[in-house]
């Protein structure tokens, strides 16, 4: 009986332990600035398709920037959906995809104010997109790519 | 409390479109413009209170022809005008594009010689950022059916601006007759200095910004190309540029918004210290797209470069 107990009592403390080293090493979420294996590694491939696009739009003429802006308000739009979709728990990458969800109604009234050819309304907007310091937040999430300027043609 | 001020001034925009010109319906109410600080005493905004047709104007102002037409805010107490006009100007590429300003808010004019307005551009939908501020309309007394006055826009001029009243019955079923230009005096000296040793050689861009695009991740192209964008001068944050040849022509390289723009600049000519040139971008034999006025001497360059809708504030520096 007595060994029996002491058998019980054993298993106990091994699951116990088990469990503790289990949760040690799991993680459980990644630490501010830290940077979540799967997110940096999603994020990145999709700031990588991103820029691509965005490059490859070059540098408009006078009468191309609505266009412009519309086809770079779907990428950011399609970048947005894609980072939040990895669902990143650091309170840097919760910044970053909040950077580009900012982005979005910023350019939607740059697009509008475009359309209306108020050239001088769309430079005043993207003061709010330069407000949102993007690269830096993506510096601070370990987002390589996301942080890099796409370099288009001039 | 801004967007409610732009949303009451904008519905007095609207109301103002339908009342001021040829195509648009009679009289109209200009309702939803919030009352000035400056009180101005009725007696003497109450003389300009007519429509109006562009009879003259400074051709640097690349303005066709116009309309215009002030009245009283509705229901303002005390009154105060608010106008609109209509101008029919030149595009870069020589196209004729309409133009819509309104003038708000009234101020006088020291010694009693007119009113003065800040000229608002209009957009061409009533959405966020349609009203900007564009310039100045100064208007002198009226002299019989006559008002002349000054304008500013875009960072230009003054212009001078001459109008006729237009009587009540009296509308036009197109665009109105062609204005008088008025040519002003313009440097024709060529080159940018009596002597080429003075301004030929390699210049650097002393007024550059920082570049706003350098934090800007994935959004820096679109930053870059706004800021492009405009007409009350682009962010420049770097640039240089190489005066050469005789007839002089100059290199201009601008970096705004992380992008480089290189312009051609010809037809260099100056008058004391005035500068001016004509702008290409593609080269010195394509079109003219625009024009570099400003100021220089002592190997220093520094004025507003046009091309399109865009305006380069520049300052160079020739390098010893």
């Amino acid at each position: 009986m007595k060994t029996k107990f002491r058998f019980f009592a054993s298993l106990l403390v091994l699951v116990a332990a088990g469990a503790l080293v289990a949760a040690g090493c799991g993680g459980g979420g990644s630490t501010s600035g830290g940077g979540d294996g799967d997110f940096v590694s999603g994020a990145e491939a999709a700031c990588t398709n991103a820029n691509k696009q965005i490059a490859a739009l070059g540098t408009p003429q006078q009468d191309q920037v609505t266009g412009y802006l519309e086809e770079t308000e779907a990428v950011i739009e399609k970048l947005h959906r894609e980072v939040a979709a990895l669902d990143g728990s650091g309170a840097a990458e919760v910044a970053y995809t909040e950077g580009l969800a900012k982005a979005i109604p910023e350019l939607t009234k740059m697009s509008n104010a475009a359309r209306s050819e108020n050239f001088d309304a769309v430079r005043e907007l993207s003061a709010g997109l330069v407000r949102i310091r993007l690269g830096e937040l993506a510096e601070a999430a370990h987002l390589e790519s996301c942080a890099e300027v796409p370099t288009g043609e001039s | 409390m801004r967007r409610l001020k732009l949303i009451l001034v904008l519905g007095g925009v609207i109301a103002l479109l339908a009342s001021v010109g040829v195509a648009w319906a009679t009289t109209g109410a200009t309702t939803g413009y919030p009352q000035p600080k400056n009180v101005v005493p009725v007696t003497v905004q109450a003389p300009f209170e007519n429509r109006y047709v562009l009879t003259a104007v400074g051709s640097g102002a690349g303005i066709r022809s116009g309309e215009m037409k002030f009245e009283f805010e509705e229901g303002s107490s005390p009154q105060f005008l608010v106008g609109i006009s209509q101008f029919y100007v030149y595009s870069p590429t020589g196209e004729i594009e309409t133009s819509l300003f309104t003038f708000y808010p009234p101020k006088a004019l020291p010694n009693g010689k007119g009113l003065s307005f800040t000229a608002l551009k209009i957009g061409a939908s009533a959405t966020y950022g349609q009203l900007t501020h564009a310039g100045e309309l100064r208007l002198f007394n009226p002299e019989g059916e006559t008002v002349k006055g000054e304008l500013r826009l875009h960072g230009g001029g003054p212009w001078p601006v001459e109008f006729k009243v237009l009587g009540e019955e009296e509308r036009y079923t197109a665009s109105p007759p062609p204005a008088r230009q008025i040519h002003e005096a313009e440097p024709n000296n060529p080159g940018w200095g009596g002597e080429p040793a003075e301004y030929i050689g390699s210049y650097e861009l002393t007024n550059g910004a920082e570049d706003p695009t350098a934090k800007a991740g994935t959004l820096g192209p679109v930053i870059g190309v706004a800021q492009g964008l405009g007409v009350r001068g682009a962010v420049v944050s770097g640039g240089s540029m190489q005066v050469k040849g005789n007839p002089a022509v100059a290199t201009v390289e601008i970096e705004t918004g992380g992008t480089t723009r290189t312009f051609t600049l010809t037809k260099l000519a100056w008058q004391g210290d005035q500068r001016v040139a004509q702008v290409h971008d593609e080269g010195p034999d394509s079109p003219p797209v625009g024009r570099f006025e400003g100021t220089g001497g002592q190997g220093e360059v520094r004025g507003d470069l046009v091309s399109g809708h865009s305006v380069y504030k520049v300052a160079f520096k020739l390098e010893r």
